[in-house]
């Protein structure tokens, strides 16, 4: 999967919106949202959220946990336990990215939040690593990983299904029977 | 001995605080919470010098130039005085000491520490200990004798010691106090005291009441007490010369009495009333210093007088006499003084004086406040009018009225010290922008309403304002220079409006941006006369309404011509406008005890003025005043009070306020409020802003807006009923803007409308199917009586369904009430045939449908049915329901359509059929059922058909009868003749009984004949009803013609007549179809045009 299809999906999280126009409710395929009243806040999926922004028809209102202190707390959390703690959202990267990319003059100390959501990011991803590195060697069968996300998860995959089957594909052909083939070979 | 109390100066931060004098009486030496010790030359010493002990300070004593102070870090030192110098360490305890005296001589020192010791120090050589242990507490307080042989201790155990210093044993021990378990949760601190001089006497204070013992005997030799000390008293002190002793309370009280008359001579009363944490006499006898919790401290000035008489030795009993004439000129004099005083005295100054803070004041605290208590006050002094004894309000006491004088001037001074409390004015709620935050913030929202948000900065750099709408589409951001100090502002979707007060050089102004203006000139200004200030403005659409310092409502239009202008009878509190209403609230008259007493107007501008609420008293909460005013966004009159409740304006209730909303009970801690921004009705929305912690949002970060609900205060909404029933109030409550907007010429939102109305009617279905199964049949009747007609009959036969037949009795007879009302309603409207018959085509269209479908079936039933259906035609014109079922049928539709429901036809005709049905059902009653028995199911056999197509058209319409609809519902989906036979005749045979069966055959061939017709009538009705409908009629004929239909059912025999003139009818009736058909057509757009969208939200909404 690619980031911009985890993107995608983030795409649907709810996000609260002060609209500055009036509109009567919208009836599309995944449900009706609004009726939009100017001034008073309603929850919409972050790509209307977005695309209203950009049309400068609304203020994001970021949500609770994009907050200096709470991510302050969880950042330090995600460094002391050893195993993957809970994370805000499921999107928690995406919805940083996109909400700080596009509507950072509506989020307070959007820099400090920026950095430490990077932060957590790259903690978690080192775990995710350590944990791969273990996995791989110590040669395990199987391995269990709670509260990764998505984006997470996808951003070893590639790497680790590869790397993986390349070290089948060796391991595979130093069997002695396969070797004895590859000595018929010769 | 008239004493002066001086105003209190602010000595160290909060938490206790101690004070001595100095042995010269030149300073006064206090300790505090800050670990300083402060020494002050005089009372009024600007800067007073301090010495840093530790970070705390509990307790010090002063003699000989030594300061000894407890502090926090568990040691007792010296600092030498007034140098300051660090003078060494005296003793350590495990924890902080509490309470540290000199003796009398100043060789020793006494120090109680929370470690339940008690140690005596020699202050020249520390190492000289001597350790008291018996306590089982911490030591609250130490005392030494004068004589210096005992020592006396008081102990949170509840303990009261009196020690032998050089042999470490306790004397005697009392237990005389409260226990607890430490020095900072004990009631009292009960710091004793040894009179000096004499050291006869022993001080105990023991909670209201002063113990006084006896040295050597160790006995109770007396008591001192005030009736007018009714909470613990903390400190109890000795005057120099001995023959007084000083007692402060928890509550503030400062009492001095008389040792030898046991008399008071001197009550005090802190005027904050803080509790008095330490008491100290100058060494002359003459001040009292004393400090209290907050860290302030006070003095008690000019005892002198009286003291120079007493405190000359005597003994004898003629001495004593003379005391009590000393006392009463002193006591006399004091009380008409104080009387005169009082009215000016600090106390006064300072509650008011709070008042107008707490008005300005950011947390803004309830004005009530002060009051509450004074309330009390008055309530106990009638008390204590009577009995003499009691006065409870420590607060008030000293707030003396002069009549009190002429009482006070009987025999018993001290005690009896009557009080009569003139309730106290509240003072009157300044003029406020609804929606606005206090002016005295730099930062402040000047208004905060349903179309944009004005704020104003004034700080030293930028004096500004800012605009923003919250529709961007009104007009875009705007930014002010606040160069006239504006201070009132209203936005609206044609203009910005702010004034500002008058200063010294300008005349106060009112200015206008008017933004939708299409000329070039968009603002304009206007000053007022001098000496007239704005005090309150509003935007309404096409006018700005100012009301002045002068009591003066003026009145602009939005491009700035002057208009009317009118006086207001009192004081204006504040204004809103809303269309072309103006709602004014102003000072009615003074408010006493905490009560504003305001009245409110609410005027009808445009060309015709009206007064709709002339100057009616504004009701709010008690001892609340005025949050908010305004609009809801459908045009009724709110507000809000500080309690937090939201009440609204009902029309249809003579004007009067009805609470609709308890914002307090949303929030979660009592600091928390919600601050109101708007009121909306459709849909029911309350818009706050929830502020943690005060009263009003900050302008940073930008406030977010919250939904609160509406919840009208019914009793028992925890239960069914009650909820229920404040459903049916809320929306009967919110239904009222309809009929004003109508009223006004609005456009109103006919669909919305209708809603509500079936709503509400729903609601009162469920209440009634509610006491129905509680078996409240009373209770089911008085329901019933708030429905509408059509509502009845499904009540009816919700009720017969349910086996309450004498409800359905009763039901019956209120039907026939609310038929023959409309029924003279319609007779009214009958000039207006032609639009009624357009009108009913209008239903037609329907029938044209279901008259093809008919035909089908038509063609089946023999000529004698026909014969026997114009039988019934005529019989029925006979009758007497007759004309007016068949003429009502037509005629109704006009008049319910015209106020916009969807089954205009039905309600009528129902009508008559339930009539029909109940009178037949009494008088067939004794016919025998056995001749329709059998047959039962096969009549419906040809139904299911019919109704699926009927009932799909229905659908939508029958919202209110959610478990028919239900049944039908089910019975399209199996299509399964069987099923729906049974649950059609189980439905029937629960509602019908016996008299059901009775017509089985003939009723069918009638009912074949006569569908159509029915059909028509209701076209909203699904199978069942249908069915119900045709019985109810069917049994409406008389005897013989059911026979006759009963024959015919068992063996049809022909009659060429009625065939001919059953042929005449089939022409008519086709005749007048099409008539129908024609207007029908152009009705039919438009009703598609209304039902479409809904249609189609359903199904675009059923995959969410």
């Amino acid at each position: 999967m690619d980031p911009s299809e985890v993107e995608f999906l983030a795409e649907k999280e709810l996000v609260k919106i002060v609209p500055n126009f009036n509109l009567d409710k919208l009836y599309l395929i995944g449900g009706d949202l609004g009726p939009f009243n100017a001034g008073l806040p309603l929850d919409v999926p972050v790509w209307l959220a977005l695309n209203l922004k950009q049309r400068q028809k609304c203020r994001i209102v970021p949500p609770d946990w994009m907050d200096v202190e709470k991510l302050e707390e969880i950042r330090e959390l995600e460094r002391k336990a050893a195993a993957f703690t809970p994370v805000p959202s499921p999107y928690y990267m995406e919805l940083t990215k996109l909400l700080l990319n596009h509507a950072s003059d509506n989020i307070p100390k959007a820099d400090e939040i920026r950095t430490l959501v990077k932060d957590i990011w790259d903690t978690r991803i080192a775990k995710l690593r350590l944990s791969a590195d273990s996995f791989v060697s110590q040669q395990e069968a199987h391995a269990k990983l709670d509260n990764l996300t998505l984006m997470e998860i996808n951003t070893i995959r590639g790497f680790l299904l590869g790397s993986l089957n390349c070290m089948y594909k060796l391991r595979s052909n130093l069997q002695p029977g396969s070797s004895k083939g590859q000595y018929g070979d010769f | 001995m008239p004493c002066e109390r001086k105003p209190m100066r602010y000595g160290h931060s909060e938490g206790h605080t101690e004070v001595c004098f100095d042995d010269s009486g030149n300073f006064i030496v206090t300790c505090g919470n800050d670990g300083d010790v402060r020494i002050w030359e005089t009372l009024d010493d600007e800067d007073p010098r301090f010495i840093t002990v530790g970070e705390k300070a509990y307790s010090l004593t002063l003699k000989k130039g030594k300061l000894v102070t407890a502090s926090s870090n568990n040691t007792v030192q010296i600092h030498t005085f007034p140098g300051g110098e660090p003078d060494g360490i005296l003793t350590r305890f495990t924890t902080h000491a509490t309470h540290v005296t000199f003796n009398s001589s100043g060789s020793k020192v006494a120090a109680g520490s929370s470690d339940f010791l008690v140690k005596v120090v020699e202050v020249s050589d520390s190492s000289q200990q001597k350790t008291l242990r018996g306590h089982e507490g911490p030591v609250l307080s130490v005392t030494f004798d004068p004589n210096g042989d005992f020592l006396a201790s008081a102990s949170c155990d509840g303990s009261v010691i009196v020690w032998n210093i050089e042999e470490q044993a306790q004397m005697i021990r009392w237990p005389l106090l409260q226990k607890t378990n430490d020095f900072s949760n004990a009631k009292s601190l009960c710091r004793l005291a040894w009179q000096p001089r004499t050291a006869k006497l022993l001080a105990v204070p023991v909670f209201t009441k002063v113990y006084l013992y006896e040295r050597g005997s160790w006995d109770h030799v007396s008591t001192l007490s005030d009736d007018l000390m009714t909470e613990p008293i903390n400190v109890a002190a000795w005057s120099p010369c001995g023959n007084f002793l000083a007692a402060a309370t928890v509550g503030g009280f400062i009492t001095v009495w008389d040792i030898e008359s046991k008399l008071c001579l001197e009550r005090q009363k802190h005027e904050k009333g803080f509790t008095v944490c330490s008491l100290a006499w100058h060494p002359s006898g003459t001040q009292i210093a004393y400090t209290d919790i907050e860290g302030c401290l006070g003095l008690l000035d000019g005892f002198s007088a009286s003291i120079s008489k007493i405190t000359m030795p005597k003994v004898n009993a003629e001495k004593a006499e003379r005391c009590y004439e000393d006392l009463f000129e002193d006591v006399d004099d004091p009380v008409t003084d104080e009387g005169w005083d009082d009215d000016n005295s600090p106390t006064k100054k300072a509650i008011s004086g709070v008042n107008e803070n707490e008005y300005e004041d950011d947390s803004f605290v309830k004005p009530a406040n002060g009051w509450a208590k004074n309330r009390g006050a008055i309530l106990d002094d009638e008390n204590s009018l009577d009995s003499g004894s009691q006065m409870l309000d420590q607060h008030n006491f000293g707030d003396n009225d002069p009549d009190s004088a002429v009482v006070t001037t009987s025999p018993l001074p001290a005690t009896l010290r009557p009080v009569y409390e003139v309730p106290q004015k509240t003072a009157p709620q300044k003029a406020f922008q609804p929606g606005s935050t206090p002016i005295h913030l730099t930062h402040r929202f000047m208004m905060w309403n349903s179309v944009g948000t004005v704020r104003g900065y004034s700080d030293e750099q930028d004096n500004a304002i800012d605009v923003e709408f919250h529709d961007s589409a009104v007009h875009h951001t705007m930014h002010l220079t606040n160069l006239l100090g504006h201070t009132m502002t209203d936005v609206s979707v044609e203009a910005v409006v702010l004034a500002c007060p008058s200063t010294d050089e300008l005349a106060s102004k009112i200015h206008c941006l008017h933004f939708s203006s299409w000329d070039t000139n968009k603002e304009w200004m206007i000053d007022l006369p001098n000496g007239e200030d704005a005090r309150a403005l509003c935007l309404g659409r096409g006018w700005a309404a100012l009301a002045t310092s002068t009591l003066m409502v003026r009145l602009f239009t939005i491009g700035g011509v002057q208009k009317e202008i009118f006086s207001l009878p009192g004081a204006v509190v504040c204004m809103a406008g809303h269309g072309e209403q103006l709602l004014i609230v102003y000072h009615r008259g003074k408010g006493f005890d905490g009560e504003q007493a305001l009245g409110v107007q609410l005027l009808q501008l445009g060309r015709k003025w009206r007064q709709i609420i002339s100057g009616e008293p504004l009701p709010i909460s008690y001892k609340s005043y005025l949050c908010w005013l305004g609009f809801t966004d459908e045009g009724t009159p709110c507000y809000v009070d500080s309690e937090g409740v939201v009440r609204m304006l009902n029309r249809s209730l003579g004007f009067t306020w009805t609470p609709i909303c308890n914002t307090r009970e949303a929030c979660k801690s009592k600091s928390d409020h919600y601050w109101v921004v708007g009121v909306h009705e459709n849909p029911q929305q309350l818009r706050c802003i929830p502020c943690k912690g005060s009263r009003y949002p900050p302008t940073l970060p930008r406030p977010a807006v919250a939904i609160l609900p509406f919840k009208l205060p019914f009793c028992q909404t925890t239960t069914e009923k009650g909820h229920l029933e404040e459903q049916f109030w809320r929306s009967v409550l919110f239904h009222n803007h309809y009929s004003f907007l109508s009223s006004c010429g609005y456009e109103i939102d006919e669909v919305g409308q209708s809603q509500s109305e079936k709503e509400h009617q729903e609601v009162l279905m469920k209440m009634f199917a509610l006491s129905c199964k509680m078996e409240r049949e009373f209770r089911c009747v008085e329901l019933a009586e708030l429905m509408t007609q059509n509502v009845v009959s499904l009540a009816i036969q919700y009720a017969s369904r349910s086996r309450h037949m004498a409800l359905a009795q009763r039901l019956s007879e209120i039907a026939l009430e609310k038929a023959s009302q409309i029924y003279s309603e319609q007779e009214e409207e009958t000039e207006h045939s032609d639009i009624r018959r357009t009108l009913s085509g209008y239903d037609q269209i329907e029938h044209k449908e279901n008259y093809h479908h008919r035909q089908t079936l038509e063609d089946k039933p023999d000529q004698e049915f026909e014969k026997d259906e114009d039988q019934e035609e005529m019989a029925s014109q006979d009758g007497l329901e007759a004309p007016k079922s068949s003429k009502g049928g037509r005629s109704n539709p006009f008049k319910v359509l015209s106020l916009g429901k969807s089954s205009p036809v039905s309600c009528q005709l129902r009508m008559g059929n339930i009539l029909d049905k109940m009178t037949s059902s009494r008088k067939s009653a004794p016919l025998s059922a056995s001749v329709r028995k059998s047959n039962k199911s096969p009549i419906f056999k040809p139904l299911p058909t019919q109704a699926k197509t009927k009932a799909q058209s229905t659908l939508l319409q029958m919202t209110d009868k959610k478990a028919v609809i239900k049944k039908a519902r089910e019975n399209n989906e199996a299509r399964d003749d069987q099923s729906k036979q049974a649950d059609l005749s189980s439905a029937l045979s629960q509602t019908e009984k016996s008299e059901t069966k009775r017509s089985k055959t003939g009723f069918e061939v009638w009912l074949e004949e006569n569908r159509k017709r029915i059909t028509m009538d209701h076209p909203d009705l699904d199978e069942m009803d249908i069915i119900r409908e045709a019985m109810g009629l069917f049994r409406n004929l008389s005897e013989d013609e059911r026979l006759v239909w009963t024959e015919q059912a068992k063996g049809p025999a022909g009659d060429v007549k009625d065939l001919k003139k059953r042929k005449r009818t089939e022409a008519d009736r086709d005749e007048e179809n099409e008539i129908g058909q024609a207007e029908v057509d152009e009705n039919n757009a438009k009703k598609k045009k209304a039902v479409d969208p809904s249609k189609l939200s359903k199904f675009a909404f059923q995959k969410n």
